[in-house]
């Protein structure tokens, strides 16, 4: 069950991305920085 | 106020490489919990695998280690469990002072110090818990144990269900509870790593053939059930007598009979489950109650706390409180329990007898402190 839910993490996180490369707000993309930290930790079993 | 800049490729990057410093930082912190407290056992003691009697844990986070003192002198078998919830610390140091202090010299003495390993590799989310409690020794050397959370924790087991129903009563409960050891009894040998570990302890409890079986806990100064030894229907005479025992020593408890419809919880499903006479016992934890006020580790070891004095003076609190708690008073209470049950054992079931030297009485452990009792990390090696 682990395995879905970190590839879903996975999937939103590669979206997330996508969306501060081509964000054009600088403040949007700290606020995608922010959701970018416990994404990532969450995937590798950090937190 | 608005500054609007201008978000680029360049900009992105720069937060990406902020991000990834930030979760380097925090990360090495969280990684720090993964790594299991040493504990230094007493001359006797084997050290073993929860995973030997069922390997349905083996090579998981769910393992953890048991030790045995066998005297060799037939008797009865007692196992003392901690760290079913790795946020009342007093259980686990209790565990961890039998550990380390007990000389068994009839029957055997099982110690499980960390039952849930899974749940002190992280904090419970906002409750500004610490990581760590530290401890003097009589050395002047210190050791530092964790303080982790209620829940396993969920990079292990998740996400949470909706709603957890209980196996096999189909009681069911909030889904957060899913994640919960002393809610995963008698366990499933097919669940998740929760319910697994709780098969694997009864497992162990039903082929040591455990005569007397204790899960320690702490609980909120505001809740009722606290200073108190909650017993299944087969305990409940032995635990009787060990409530007058202490009381007349001047140490207040409760006695609690176990609910028979309150499933999942260690002083009913061992019960239910084997021969075994289980016992849960509470102490008074202010660092984990809902009116404390600043939190950190003065808290966890002092429990000293004005919002808690004030309750106090309100008449609020189950638990005689003038103006601290202190973690020395919490596992006093536990281990002087414990060593009365040992004592009163043979009472009621004479073949179980089981002599236990060489662990401190309850004005010793208050008056000198934990850490007096604790072996410094310096003898390991002499063991």
């Amino acid at each position: 069950m682990t395995f879905i839910y970190r590839g879903i993490a996975l999937f939103v996180l590669a979206f997330v991305l996508r969306c501060m490369l081509r964000e054009k707000d600088f403040w949007k993309q700290v606020t995608a920085t922010m959701v970018i930290v416990p994404l990532a930790m969450r995937i590798l079993l950090i937190k | 106020m608005d500054i609007r800049l201008k978000g680029t490729n360049k900009t992105a990057l720069f937060l990406l490489a902020l991000a990834l410093t930030v979760m380097g930082w925090t990360g090495r912190s969280y990684r720090a919990m993964h790594e299991p407290d040493v504990v230094v056992p007493a001359p006797g003691y084997t050290e073993h695998r929860l995973s030997e009697w069922f390997d349905g844990i083996a090579g998981t986070p769910a393992d953890t280690a048991v030790y045995i003192q066998d005297s060799g002198i037939s008797g009865g078998t007692v196992f003392v469990m901690g760290g079913t919830h790795p946020n009342e610390p007093a259980a686990s140091m209790a565990a961890v002072l039998l550990l380390e202090r007990a000389r068994v010299a009839t029957g055997r003495l099982i110690v499980v110090p960390f039952a849930n390993m899974m749940a002190f590799s992280h904090n419970s989310p906002q409750e500004g818990h610490p990581r760590k409690m530290h401890f003097t020794l009589s050395d002047g050397s210190i050791r530092d144990f964790r303080y982790g959370s209620r829940a396993t924790n969920p990079i292990y087991q998740w996400p949470a269900p909706d709603i957890y129903i209980h196996h096999p009563s189909g009681q069911q409960l909030a889904g957060s509870e899913s994640s919960n050891l002393n809610r995963a009894h008698p366990g499933l040998p097919e669940g998740n790593l929760t319910r697994r570990l709780a098969y694997a302890l009864l497992e162990m409890i039903r082929k040591e053939k455990v005569d007397l079986a204790f899960d320690l806990h702490e609980a909120s100064p505001e809740y009722p059930v606290v200073n108190a030894i909650v017993a299944h229907e087969r305990s409940m005479e032995l635990a009787a007598m060990v409530t007058m025992e202490l009381e007349a020593q001047g140490i207040p408890m409760r006695l609690e009979p176990s609910p028979a419809n309150l499933r999942g919880l260690t002083h009913r499903e061992w019960g239910d489950n084997s021969d075994v006479m289980p016992i849960l016992m509470e102490t008074g934890n202010p660092s984990q109650g809902r009116f404390r006020g600043r939190t950190d580790e003065r808290l966890v070891l002092t429990g000293e706390d004005r919002f808690y004095a004030k309750a106090s003076e309100l008449g609020r609190l189950f638990i005689p409180y003038v103006k601290d708690q202190p973690i020395d008073l919490r596992v006093a209470r536990h281990v002087t329990a414990v060593m009365s049950f040992m004592e009163m054992l043979g009472f009621v079931k004479p073949e179980a007898e089981i002599v236990v030297d060489g662990v401190p009485g309850f004005e010793e452990i208050l008056g000198k402190g934990v850490g007096a009792f604790l072996t410094p990390l310096s003898h390991r090696s002499l063991q």
